[in-house]
């Protein structure tokens, strides 16, 4: 572990993130070009030892929640305005190929929280692991729902013919796009995990995101295939 | 593990209540969105370790997301009761 180098700072009027007197232990790591652990921040007041990736991500998780209850919202409103939901000759959806695909987002949800506290507890192959089997599952939800998307096109749910249609492939088309970056940041991670660069911090950040994307799908798997 | 086997049972129990017939409509809509709000309470306060953060990052997160739900509730049951006179 690179030893803390201790640095007193004299904090900028603007930058008044903690009183002046105070010292920040910043490692030594913060100078090299590349591989940077990460700052031991003080502990806030208010967000006690939250750093501020965290804070950020969860910040823009908010925001991206906000995106998807703008979309469903919008749904339930033409849901609730059309007599008829279900257009003669439009296929139903496939329910139980759903709830697989679902149990299957939670199983690698699972398996990123394990990713997280193996990295956190120091076991580095055990967390490159189960990350790398939480990307196998995000692909498998990926490969499922292009499977779903062709069979229901194929049986005559076509973007564009009804608000339904629309809708339903905005809606998961939106969020599986969200799984794709999320597999793309999980492969990113785990090369970086592996070679040393990116830390528990790095795995924890992406926890949060790769466990956002299926709370999410909770509300989308709902809202958009079971409501009666 | 009890949260991953929880977050299973709630899954299946949404899929008997979506395929339970003969019972009112509201009732059903009202019963799946219960389940999803818990399944979706599950993962952020254990998954997602909102549990172990501060009061102040709790409220950070979640309060904001108490918004989009009303204005759903509000517009939604107006676009239904416009729709059914």
């Amino acid at each position: 572990m690179v030893r803390g180098a201790r640095l007193s700072v004299k904090a900028s009027p603007q930058q008044d993130f903690a009183p002046a007197a105070r010292t920040f232990r910043f490692s030594q790591a913060m100078n090299t070009a590349h591989a940077h652990a990460p700052v031991a921040w003080p502990p806030d007041a208010q967000y006690g030892a939250a750093t501020p990736g965290k804070i950020g991500m969860w910040i823009f998780l908010v925001s991206d929640a906000f995106s998807f209850g703008g979309l469903l919202i919008a749904q339930g409103i033409l849901r609730s305005r059309s007599p008829e939901w279900v257009q003669p000759g439009e296929p139903a959806l496939n329910i139980p190929f759903t709830a697989a695909l679902t149990f299957l987002l939670i199983s690698s949800s699972f398996t990123n929280v394990m990713a997280w506290s193996a990295a956190a507890t120091g076991r580095r192959r055990a967390a490159a692991t189960l990350l790398a089997v939480t990307a196998l599952g995000g692909l498998l939800f990926l490969a499922g729902q292009a499977f779903e998307w062709t069979t229901l096109v194929h049986e005559g749910l076509v973007f564009g013919r009804s608000p339904r249609a629309s809708t339903f492939y905005v809606i998961t088309g939106f969020h599986g796009l969200h799984v794709l970056v999320g597999v793309a940041y999980i492969l990113t991670v785990l090369g970086q995990y592996s070679r040393g660069r990116a830390t528990a911090h790095h795995v924890e950040l992406l926890g949060l995101y790769w466990c956002f994307v299926d709370f999410v799908w909770i509300f989308v798997f709902s809202l958009v295939y079971l409501m009666p | 593990m009890i949260v991953f086997g929880v977050l299973g049972v709630l899954t299946l129990v949404e899929f008997g209540v979506a395929r339970t017939t003969g019972v009112a409509r509201p009732a059903i809509v009202l019963a799946l969105v219960a389940l999803a709000l818990s399944k979706a309470a599950l993962i952020a306060l254990f998954y997602m370790h909102l549990r172990f953060e501060t009061r102040i990052l709790r409220l950070t997160v979640l309060a904001p997301l108490v918004a989009p739900a009303i204005y759903g509730l509000v517009l939604i049951a107006e676009s239904a009761a416009r729709a059914a006179r």
